[in-house]
C-alpha cells in the first residue's frame, strides 16, 4: 500500500515526471504523417531548395550561380514560414489527441495531475519541432559555407555569431507556434480550426499588420507576435539591412520596438496561449 | 447480510447505519448525490453503498443516469451537491490518493488507435507511475491480449478495446474496478470472456462495480445490484432477494387447460392464470409456492383433468425488474 500512497503523491504534482514527457513524445512520434509533414516543412525545404539550385548550377555554371551563394535568408525564411505552420500543427495535435482519440478520460481516473499531463506536452512536442528545424537549419548553413563557390558569402564572413542568432529566431518563432497551436488546440478541443485559423494568420493579416501603419492602432500593431519577431529578425536574414536598436531590421513604416517591448510581446503570447489551454485542460469535463 | 432498501435505498447491514460506520466498510459510498444539467438531474439526490469485494451491478435504462454518476465518482465532471468516497477515501477532496487503487472504464474504451496496445498502456502506466509499467505485461496476459500487444489499437476488434481496457484499469491492481457498460458491443463468446474475467476478479476479492441495461448479463454475473431510473436509485440489494419478492409461477402441462383454468378458478388459487398451448400458467399469490402446487394437483386431479407435469419458474432479474418499473409507472 505505501507505493501506491508514495505514486500518488507523485501523481499529484503538477511537474511532470520524465516518463510522463517521454511517453507523450511516444504518442507524437508514431504520428508518421505529421512528424513526415514536419520533416519535410523544416529539413526538406532547405535540401529541395539547393539541391535544384545546385543542379542548375553544375548543369550551366556560367548561367547559374552557386547554390549557396546569397541564398541563406531566403531560405532560413521560407523554413520559418512553412515551419510555423507545421509547428501550429504539431501543437495542436499534442492539444487534442488524448482528447479526440479517447484517450483524456484514462488518463484523468489515473489521478496525475491535469497540468503536468499539459505540460507534458510541451518538452514532448518541442523536442521533436526543434530537433527537426536545427537540421533543417544546418542544411542551411552547411549549402551556406560549402555550396558557395569563390562568390564571397556574407553569411560566411559573418560566422559564427550571425548563424547563431539566425538559428536561435528560426527555433523561437516556431516554438511561438508550437505553443500557440497548443494553446489554441487545447482550448478549442479540436486540430481543424486552430490550423487553419493560425495559418490565416500567419500568412495573410501578421504580414499586413507587420509592413502597415494603421493610423492611431500603432501600440495595437505592436502586440502582435509577428510584428515583434519581424524586428527581432537578425540582420542577416534581412539581406543585411540593419536597423533599430537591436541590429534588427524596421518593417517598412513601423517605428521600431525597444527589445524589452519584443520580449514582453513573445513572452505574453506564449504564456498567454499555455495558460488559457492550462486553464481549458484543468476545466474540462472528461 | 444485507437488507434491501425502498426507494433510494442501499444494501446496508441490519440496524447499521453507514454515518456509524468507520470509513472503508464500502468500496463506494454515495449519499444525496446530485449532478443537473441544466434544470435535468441526471443524478437525483442519490444514495448508494456498494459492499467490498462483490460485484456490483448499477442497472437502468438508458438515460437513467449510470454514466453520470460514474463520471461523478470518477471526478470526470462535478457534482452539485453530495459527499462520496471511493475505498473509504472521500472524493473529490482526496481524488489522487482514492483513485492510486481504483480502476475505471468510462463509455466505450477508446485508445490512441495508431500506437499498439502495449504502447498505449505504456503511456497509462507512465502517468499511474510506481509499478504500474511492471503490471503492462501481467495485464495483458491476464486479459488474453499478449499475442495482439503489438499489433495497433485501430486493427482491434470492440471486444479486444474492451479487453484492453480492463487490462488499463488493472495497471493499478486495483481494489475497485468500475466498468461501465462493459458488455456492450460485444459478441455472445465476448460476453462470455467478460463475464468470466469479472466474475474472476470478484472472486479475488476485488471489487468490481459495473453499470449496464442487459439485465440478463448482470444477473449472471453480480451479487447484488442496484436500479436506477430517472436519476435515481430505486431499489437495490442482493439478486436473490430481490427477484424473491416477484412473483413466482407454476407451468401446468394438462389434456385439457380451459377446463383446468376454469378449475381453478373457483375459489380462486393463485393470483392469475393464463391459458397457454398445452397447458396454463398459474401466478402464485404470496405464500409458500409447494402448497400451492400441491392444491393445483388436487384440484385438477378431482375435476378429471390429467395432468402431466408442474413446473415451478422462478422470477428473473428482469422479472423482478420490469415489476418494480411496473408498479412505478402505476404510483406514478
Amino acid at each position: 500500500m505505501t507505493a501506491h500512497i508514495v505514486a500518488a503523491a507523485r501523481r499529484g504534482s503538477w511537474l511532470p515526471s520524465v516518463p510522463l514527457i517521454g511517453a507523450k513524445f511516444l504518442e507524437l512520434r508514431r504520428r508518421r504523417v505529421l512528424v513526415a509533414v514536419t520533416a519535410a516543412f523544416t529539413v526538406g525545404t532547405p535540401v529541395i531548395f539547393y539541391g535544384i539550385r545546385e543542379i542548375y548550377h553544375l548543369s550551366d555554371p556560367a548561367r547559374y550561380g552557386p547554390a549557396g551563394a546569397g541564398a541563406f535568408a531566403n531560405v532560413v525564411t521560407l523554413i520559418a514560414e512553412f515551419g510555423f505552420i507545421v509547428a501550429v500543427m504539431l501543437g495542436a495535435t499534442a492539444g487534442t489527441s488524448d482528447l479526440t482519440d479517447g484517450m483524456f478520460r484514462h488518463l484523468v481516473i489515473t489521478g496525475r495531475s491535469r497540468l503536468a499531463l499539459y505540460l507534458a506536452r510541451i518538452p514532448a512536442g518541442l523536442s521533436i519541432l526543434i530537433s527537426l528545424a536545427a537540421v533543417g537549419f544546418t542544411v542551411a548553413a552547411l549549402a551556406t559555407a560549402f555550396l558557395s563557390g569563390a562568390e564571397p558569402a556574407s553569411l560566411v564572413a559573418a560566422l559564427p555569431g550571425d548563424l547563431a542568432r539566425s538559428g536561435l529566431w528560426l527555433e523561437l518563432d516556431l516554438a511561438i507556434g508550437f505553443t500557440v497551436g497548443l494553446g489554441l488546440g487545447s482550448l478549442m478541443g479540436q486540430r481543424t480550426v486552430p490550423v487553419v485559423l493560425l495559418t490565416v494568420w500567419q500568412i495573410i493579416i501578421s504580414p499586413q499588420l507587420a509592413d502597415h501603419v494603421l493610423p492611431h492602432l500603432i501600440n495595437a500593431q505592436r502586440i502582435v507576435v509577428g510584428v515583434a519577431m519581424d524586428q527581432l529578425k537578425p540582420a542577416v536574414l534581412a539581406g543585411g539591412v540593419t536597423v533599430g536598436p537591436t541590429g534588427g531590421i524596421q518593417p517598412a513604416a513601423l517605428p521600431a520596438m525597444p527589445t524589452w517591448a519584443m520580449a514582453a510581446v513573445i513572452a505574453g503570447w506564449i504564456l498567454g496561449w499555455l495558460a488559457i489551454g492550462a486553464w481549458k485542460m484543468v476545466t474540462r469535463d472528461a | 447480510m444485507t437488507t434491501v432498501s425502498e426507494t433510494g435505498g442501499s444494501p446496508r447491514p441490519p440496524g447499521d447505519e453507514p454515518a456509524r460506520r468507520q470509513d472503508g466498510d464500502w468500496a463506494v459510498e454515495v449519499h444525496g448525490l446530485t449532478k443537473r444539467f441544466g434544470a435535468r438531474a441526471a443524478v437525483d439526490d442519490v444514495d448508494l453503498l456498494v459492499p467490498r469485494g462483490c460485484a456490483f451491478g448499477y442497472l437502468g435504462p438508458n438515460g437513467a443516469g449510470k454514466t453520470t454518476l460514474i463520471r461523478v465518482l470518477l471526478g470526470l465532471t462535478r457534482a452539485d451537491s453530495g459527499t462520496m468516497s471511493l475505498l473509504g477515501i472521500p472524493v473529490p477532496a482526496e481524488r489522487r490518493r482514492a483513485l492510486a487503487r481504483v480502476g475505471a472504464i468510462v463509455d466505450e474504451p477508446r485508445f490512441h488507435g495508431h500506437l499498439t496496445g502495449r504502447e498505449n498502456l505504456k503511456i497509462l502506466a507512465a502517468a499511474r507511475g510506481g509499478n504500474a509499467r511492471r503490471r503492462i505485461g501481467p495485464a495483458l496476459g491476464r486479459t488474453g491480449l499478449t499475442q495482439r500487444a503489438d499489433d495497433k489499437v485501430s486493427a482491434y476488434s470492440m471486444g479486444m478495446r474492451q479487453r484492453l481496457g480492463v487490462a488499463a484499469c488493472l495497471l493499478a491492481d486495483p481494489q475497485l474496478l468500475i466498468l461501465d457498460e462493459p458488455m456492450n458491443g460485444l459478441d455472445p463468446a465476448g460476453m462470455h470472456q467478460m463475464r468470466d474475467m469479472i466474475r474472476g476478479l470478484a472472486d479475488e476479492g476485488r471489487t468490481v462495480m459495473l453499470s449496464s441495461h442487459l439485465l440478463d448479463e448482470v444477473e449472471r454475473t453480480c451479487d447484488q445490484v442496484a436500479i436506477a431510473d430517472h436519476g435515481k436509485v430505486i431499489r437495490s440489494g442482493p439478486i436473490s432477494e430481490l427477484t424473491a419478492e416477484a412473483a413466482a409461477a407454476i407451468e401446468v402441462q394438462c389434456s385439457d387447460p380451459p377446463a383446468a383454468a376454469r378449475a381453478l378458478a373457483q375459489p380462486a388459487i393463485g393470483s392469475s392464470v393464463a391459458v397457454t398451448q398445452g397447458g396454463l400458467t398459474v401466478t402464485l399469490a404470496p405464500g409458500p409456492a409447494g402448497e400451492q402446487a400441491a392444491e393445483i394437483y388436487r384440484r385438477l386431479v378431482a375435476s378429471g383433468i390429467t395432468v402431466y407435469g408442474l413446473r415451478q419458474t422462478h422470477a428473473s432479474l428482469e422479472d423482478w425488474f420490469l415489476s418494480v418499473t411496473s408498479r412505478l409507472e402505476e404510483d406514478q
